[in-house]
């Protein structure tokens, strides 16, 4: 097919404000899918992806679509809808020519419309602006358009839709082929495809998702991936309709899969361009940026023979997962584990999650923290992800931490919590603009290891769910941060150490300590926790011992009843680790994260 | 284990009974008992999760009995008569004298008699003095009085369905009959029991000199009103300090009037203790009649349909009411003999281990008795393994140990 006919574009969104509908209907519409068989949300395809009602990996579906006696080749690429994932997105953009602007009619613009938006201007996407769910009573149309004149969008160009109605979309499908341009590229020129996701099947190897730029990829290419300089035989080529549906080529202009026996993601890098081995472009597609995790964990079997479960099962993911890094770390508390990076929180817990559902592992993790970039006064830098490695202060001269920018946009009546909750955050003021009378945006630069935790539900619940945050890292400052110890019955326990700003070391020693006082189940013997910074101790907490357990009557003989309840005691102490002589839950080594709530 | 499905295994005039007490398959059990679960009550108290129904229609009641003698006309039983007979419920008093007759009558019928101990277990305001004279001469020897506290307030926040009162009547009624042992059972760690409430409950038992005392720490249990009471923050959750210390005192002063500790929660005057938690404690068997009761035969626990219809229902089709069972291998014997063994102050002789077993309790779980008597929670001599005072306020603890117990040998020489 002549490029003239093709159009790549995606649906962007702030959450909710209701991508995966619109996405079903124009499904429908096209018939890639009957309307019987439709599951909600079908691009959502991981279970974990449905049940979260977020999109972590991005997809991409071929339709075709009639109009005026000619036939459209529309591909729709979808984007992952989470912060943590704000490259993945950027690729899915390069991808297209235009996106699909959704906006709430009774939310309006919030922060991931604008950081989408911007991305999406960035790119030099055509973006068509669409004002979802006017048939909700609170939808107020009007006031979005305005909205969209504030941040230099034509208002009268938006598109009232209600997806869940299937109002309107005939006239979404008409400003894809009127207003989103082919795309451009050439036929003659060496292959040259964007890598926009990939994924690993069991059969074929690891499937690329791809966009050609130029040229053609047909079976039987030996192709390159120019970061990883890796080789491959073509296998099969193919388009998503959705399901695979192999091709004879794939030409410049088009979206589709590529297989070729590949074995691991690691090799197709998620912005990398794909040429042909023996007539290879140039120079590569532009923005390839190796994917770099940003929060770090222990992961630890509490069954200390599943350290080798843990490994291969981490090794079956990141075959999957480009994004996840691991390697052994040893700690004297828990024992041989692996410190994983992660490309924020969300990712964390997924990983985390399949490795306990898929696998059947049973894990301690350990409180996620950011990398830091310390200088040693003997000259040397360090990388340390793991705050029990922190060097002592007297070695150091300097902390870096990575700081983000964040976009916060809430009603007016909030600003002052807001503004509030981002100083306690150590965050920096940069700006505030006015969207509109009542909405406004603020700009702070913060501290990525204070925001990465519940940074956004803090937000969320001072300003009664009405603010929005989007961020993106900007590089890493100088910060007076120390290392805080905690010790149990005398001993530092390593997995428990934080990286704390030095004024507020103390507030959070003692929150800390509390917190863990309540966390540690007794025991048979007295258990002092202290805080410590270097060898000065901050706060103290004990957990007296334990004196007496209730001993449950047994009535008429069921002796059966009472040893199954014995037994399902000990179950219940399966998740907890045992540090030198004492009992220690897995809540306590996320203790850390929630003493916020406290201070 | 679930139900062996041997419902229908035998025609409806004789129900199947198969695998019920033997005592060939434990020569060496001498000793056995018979335990009748009598499931109704008045009135639902707000901390139990027993299985219960709240009926007082006679018509239900004696057909239960008539099930109850149904179901034990069937069973298998040993040619002596048990050491103990025991009616718990529920509210085995709510029965009247004429069926509690009848149910004892049915058991002497085979045995030739009811053996030295028949308890029956009797709650305040349900009972008069003729009921009380009544199941006396039926041969009740053994009253059990559910006092639980003397303060009206206490009592009803328990949703006993009676004030100290009826307490002290329904006691003093019992005083005049003549039992020969009368138990009074009691419960701290109630939420906001004061030290003051439970001194005075104390006193006041030890003043009505009963022979017996059991005193129960307080459970919660997840199902009762209770629990979602204290879920709800509408009564505080016990605290188990102050438990620890009402148990400590109590202990102290029960003793010093002449009740011996003899079990975890059980105080006698000598020769006074209770007979049938006796069999319990030390692996003997006993025949379980009625909804939801259990029974043992030395290897085989096994237990009847929880649902009172259930129950009914499969004893007058003439099937057996067995809900499920489970088969207890040697090394599960042992661990069960040690666990229920400690419970007993005395705590576990070594020498009646080494008879039903044919090996020396203490190296088979070496390791572990190791590392309770390193943490002060056991200690043993050349005859007995027994808990410490603080092993007896962690009894939970210790008894979780065991259950996991690894087998360190099998007293056959061998490493296990």
């Amino acid at each position: 097919m002549d490029s003239a006919h093709i159009r790549n574009f995606c649906i962007i969104a702030h959450i909710d404000h209701g991508k995966s509908t619109l996405a079903d209907r124009i499904l429908e519409r096209t018939g890639a899918v009957a309307e019987r068989n439709m599951a909600p949300q079908l691009l959502d395809s991981m279970e974990l992806e449905r049940e979260r009602g977020i999109t972590i990996k991005a997809q991409a579906v071929c339709l075709s679509w009639e109009h005026l006696g000619q036939t459209y080749k529309l591909n729709l690429i979808d984007t992952p809808g989470h912060v943590d994932f704000t490259y993945e997105v950027s690729r899915a953009l390069a991808a297209c020519e235009g996106a699909l602007l959704v906006i709430d009619a009774s939310q309006g613009i919030e922060a991931q419309t604008l950081a989408n938006l911007y991305l999406a201007l960035e790119h030099d996407l055509t973006v068509v602006p669409i004002i979802n769910k006017i048939d909700l009573p609170s939808a107020d149309v009007d006031r979005v358009r305005e909205e969209l004149v504030e941040i230099g969008i034509d208002g009268t160009e938006a598109l009232a839709v209600s997806a869940k109605q299937g109002i309107g979309i005939d006239e979404v499908l008409l400003a894809i082929v009127n207003r989103i341009p082919p795309p451009a590229g050439n036929l003659e020129n060496p292959l040259r495809a964007l890598i926009f996701d990939s994924r690993f099947d069991s059969y074929k190897g690891v499937l690329v998702f791809v966009r050609v730029v130029d040229g053609r990829v047909a079976v039987g290419d030996r192709i390159r991936f120019m970061a990883t300089e890796k080789d491959f035989d073509v296998t099969e080529v193919g388009v998503f309709r959705p399901e695979l549906t192999p091709v004879d080529a794939l030409e410049c202009g088009e979206v589709g899969y590529l297989a070729a026996q590949i074995k691991t993601v690691l090799d197709t890098r998620v912005g990398d361009t794909v040429t042909l081995a023996q007539r290879r472009a140039l120079a590569p597609l532009a923005g390839y940026r190796p994917a770099h995790p940003m929060v770090f964990s222990g992961l630890y079997p509490v069954e200390s023979g599943d350290y080798a479960r843990l490994r291969e099962a981490l090794e079956k993911l990141r075959l999957n997962d480009a994004a996840l890094t691991f390697e052994p770390e040893t700690s004297l508390a828990l024992g041989f584990g692996f410190r994983a990076g992660f490309l924020g929180l969300l990712h964390l817990e997924i990983v985390q999650e399949r490795l306990e559902r898929e696998y059947g592992l049973t894990l301690i993790t350990t409180a996620p923290n950011v990398v830091y970039q310390v200088s040693l006064a003997n000259g040397q830098t360090l990388r340390v992800d793991n705050p029990s490695m922190m060097p002592s202060a007297g070695e150091i001269t300097e902390i870096l931490e990575p700081v983000v920018d964040a976009s916060i946009i809430t009603p007016s009546e909030y600003i002052g919590a807001v503004m509030e909750l981002a100083q306690e955050r150590r965050g920096t003021y940069r700006e505030l603009t006015y969207l509109d009378p009542q909405r406004a945006m603020l700009t702070y630069r913060l501290p990525l290891g204070e925001i990465m935790f519940d940074f956004f539900d803090q937000l969320k619940s001072r300003t009664h769910g009405y603010a929005s945050l989007d961020y993106q890292l900007v590089g890493a400052e100088p910060a007076d941060l120390v290392k805080m110890d905690i010790l149990l019955n005398g001993e530092a326990v390593d997995a428990l150490s934080s990286i704390v700003h030095r004024q507020r070391a103390y507030l959070k020693g003692k929150a800390l300590v509390a917190r863990l006082r309540e966390l540690i189940p007794r025991q048979l013997f007295e258990v002092p926790i202290q805080a410590a910074i270097g060898n000065k101790v901050i706060a103290r907490e004990t957990v007296r011992a334990l004196r007496k357990d209730v001993l449950a009557k047994c009535y008429g003989g069921d002796i059966t009843r009472k040893r199954k309840l014995l037994e399902k005691q000990k179950e219940g102490k399966r998740r907890m680790k045992s540090v030198g002589s004492v009992e220690i839950p897995q809540e306590a080594f996320m203790a850390i994260l929630r003493v916020e709530d406290e201070l | 284990m679930s139900h062996q499905g041997r419902d229908g295994a035998a025609g409806p005039s004789q129900p199947c009974l198969e695998g019920r007490v033997n005592p060939l398959r434990e020569p060496a059990l001498e000793a056995w008992g018979v335990y009748i679960h009598i499931p109704f009550c008045p009135v639902r108290c707000t901390y139990c999760d027993f299985p219960t129904v709240l009926v007082r229609d006679e018509e239900v009641t004696t057909a239960y009995v008539d099930a109850v003698i149904r179901e034990w006309s069937g069973e298998r039983i040993p040619h002596r008569p048990p050491l103990a007979v025991y009616l718990g419920g529920g509210t085995p008093s709510l029965l009247g004298p004429d069926a509690v007759d009848r149910l004892l009558g049915a058991i002497r019928q085979r045995t030739g008699s009811v053996g030295a101990e028949v308890t029956l277990e009797a709650n305040p305001g349900t009972v008069d003095q003729d009921d009380l004279n009544g199941f006396r001469q039926a041969g009740i020897t053994r009253l059990s009085i559910g006092v639980q506290a003397l303060q009206d307030r206490l009592l009803r926040e328990m949703n006993r369905g009676h004030g100290v009162d009826a307490v002290l009547e329904t006691l003093a009624a019992a005083k005049r009959v003549g039992f020969p042992t009368v138990s009074m059972d009691a419960i701290y760690g109630w939420p906001g029991q004061t030290w003051r409430q439970w001194q005075e409950t104390v006193e006041e038992l030890i003043r009505l000199e009963p022979d017996h005392v059991s005193l129960y720490q307080l459970q919660v249990e997840p199902g009762t009103q209770l629990y979602r009471k204290i879920r709800r923050h509408e009564l505080a959750p016990p605290n188990f300090d102050e438990a620890a210390d009402m148990a400590d005192w109590a202990s102290r002063r029960l003793t010093q009037a002449g009740l011996a500790r003899y079990e975890i929660s059980s105080f006698a005057r000598p020769g006074r203790h209770g007979r049938m938690n006796q069999l319990y404690w030390t692996l003997n068997p006993y025949v379980g009649l009625g909804m939801a009761a259990h029974a043992f035969d030395g290897r085989r626990r096994w237990w009847n349909a929880r649902s009172l219809h259930g129950y009914l229902n499969r004893v007058r089709a003439g099937r057996d009411p067995v809900a499920g069972s489970e088969e207890l291998n040697r090394p599960a014997l042992m661990r069960e003999y040690c666990w229920l063994g400690l419970r007993q102050v005395s705590g576990l002789t070594r020498q009646r281990f080494g008879q039903r077993f044919g090996a020396d309790a203490l190296p088979v779980f070496h390791r572990v008795w190791e590392e309770l008597r390193q943490d002060g929670l056991i200690t043993w001599d050349a005859e007995r393994i027994a808990l410490t005072a603080r092993g007896l306020d962690l009894a939970n603890l210790v008894m979780g140990r065991l259950i996991g117990a690894p087998l360190d040998a099998d007293g056959t020489g061998k490493r296990g």
